[in-house]
């Protein structure tokens, strides 16, 4: 007889599970600092253009979207619309005064930048309108909004 | 008095409240990080103004991105592979002298050019109060004065030289962010020499919202300047 064999039940001890917690937390708050919340949802499918030579907005709070591509909706037709905040333009001409009713209090709408995030594969002519929308309300500063890579 | 025992705090469902916050993150969030090319559009022009003098042909470099997703470069098609050296070219051919009469020539800057230029526009506002532009123009050459303090004298593109950037109607965003890219491209590599060359801070570190950045930027923009002009879309 073993001197080692002892009677009862013998079971595997459980995992000590109290690091659990520190390393969810960890993991949460990697998550909470890498983020950034969703800003509207996408009413339009975008593919954004790829360049290299693009850098990150740093200001995010002092930037407007807008964002230009095909609805998602297939109601809302196939060609390229505008969405302004969560919901398609109906025309271009709406972008004026959606830019000036964006300002922020002690800011003039020159501050604001607007980004425009577009697919690559619309045509110019949208872009172009919206680009002289923006400059009849005095908007200049733009940014084209592009993937670094891919 | 005997001491009473507190219990510990059962920290079993910690975990679970911090899943829950952790999945509330992973949902909500996403991780692309936005980034774009920042450009400055013009400034809507009162109508009334007289036309601008016409400018030397070799000063503007012509680009067409047409209906078909063509690159054309002063009116012949190019392959987007070769837009860079063209447009390096325009910028750089002539900085140490004379060597293609059809790119812009540059002209060097020195303090007296500065001096006469700022005695001219003051005698010019005295005569024309009214003129809005000659202040402007004023400031101007004071900072160029500035900069030959810092970095000595220079040498200058010509005035009007510009990348005049044109687009149809059915002309893809796609292939107008590559040209886009290319000329940005071109500005930020030469820019980044001119920063190597005086001893300035890394070009990709300056930030236009720090103030003593905006020192730095505002000669770059200066000594490598960045000209586009956007016609109006054709069909």
């Amino acid at each position: 007889m073993s001197k080692f064999k002892k009677g009862g039940k013998r079971g595997i001890p459980a995992v000590n599970t109290s690091a659990l917690p520190d390393i969810i937390f960890m993991l949460l708050f990697f998550f909470m600092v890498a983020t950034t919340m969703k800003e509207v949802e996408m009413k339009v499918e975008i593919e954004k253009p790829i360049a290299n030579q693009a850098t990150p907005i740093e200001d995010k709070d002092n930037v407007d979207f807008i964002y230009i591509g095909y609805p998602i909706d297939a109601a809302e037709g196939t060609e390229p619309r505008i969405q302004l905040d969560d919901r398609l333009a109906p025309d271009v001409t709406s972008v004026g005064d959606w830019k000036k009713s964006k300002v922020r209090a002690g800011k003039r709408v020159l501050d604001i930048v607007t980004s425009l995030k577009v697919d690559k594969s619309v045509g110019m002519r949208i872009v172009s309108d919206v680009k002289e929308e923006l400059r009849d309300v005095d908007a200049l500063k733009i940014n084209y909004s592009a993937d670094i890579s891919k | 008095m005997a001491r009473r025992d507190v219990g510990e705090i059962n920290a079993g469902s910690m975990a679970d409240i911090a899943f829950l916050l952790l999945i509330f993150f992973l949902v909500t969030t996403t991780m692309e990080v936005d980034a774009g090319i920042g450009r400055q559009l013009p400034v809507k022009l009162d109508i009334n103004l007289p036309p601008p003098p016409p400018v030397n042909e070799r000063n503007v470099l012509k680009i067409l991105a047409n209906k078909n997703d063509q690159l054309l470069v002063e009116e012949s098609f190019v392959r987007m592979e070769d837009l860079y050296d063209i447009v390096m070219k325009f910028y750089t051919v002539n900085k140490g002298g004379e060597r293609d009469i059809n790119m812009p020539l540059y002209e060097p800057i020195t303090k007296e050019k500065c001096r006469a230029e700022i005695t001219k526009l003051q005698a010019d506002l005295v005569k024309s109060p009214d003129n809005t532009s000659l202040p402007g123009e004023i400031a101007k050459w004071e900072e160029k004065s500035a900069l030959i303090d810092v970095v000595g004298v220079y040498s200058e593109i010509h005035k009007s030289a510009v990348i005049q950037l044109k687009n149809q109607a059915g002309t893809s965003y796609g292939l107008y962010m590559e040209v886009q890219n290319i000329l940005k491209q071109v500005v930020n590599e030469l820019r980044v020499i001119e920063c190597e060359k005086h001893d300035f801070p890394d070009y990709y570190t300056l930030r236009e919202d720090r103030p003593e950045d905006m020192v730095y930027i505002n000669m770059l923009r200066i000594l490598v300047p960045e000209r586009i002009l956007e016609s109006k879309i054709e069909n």
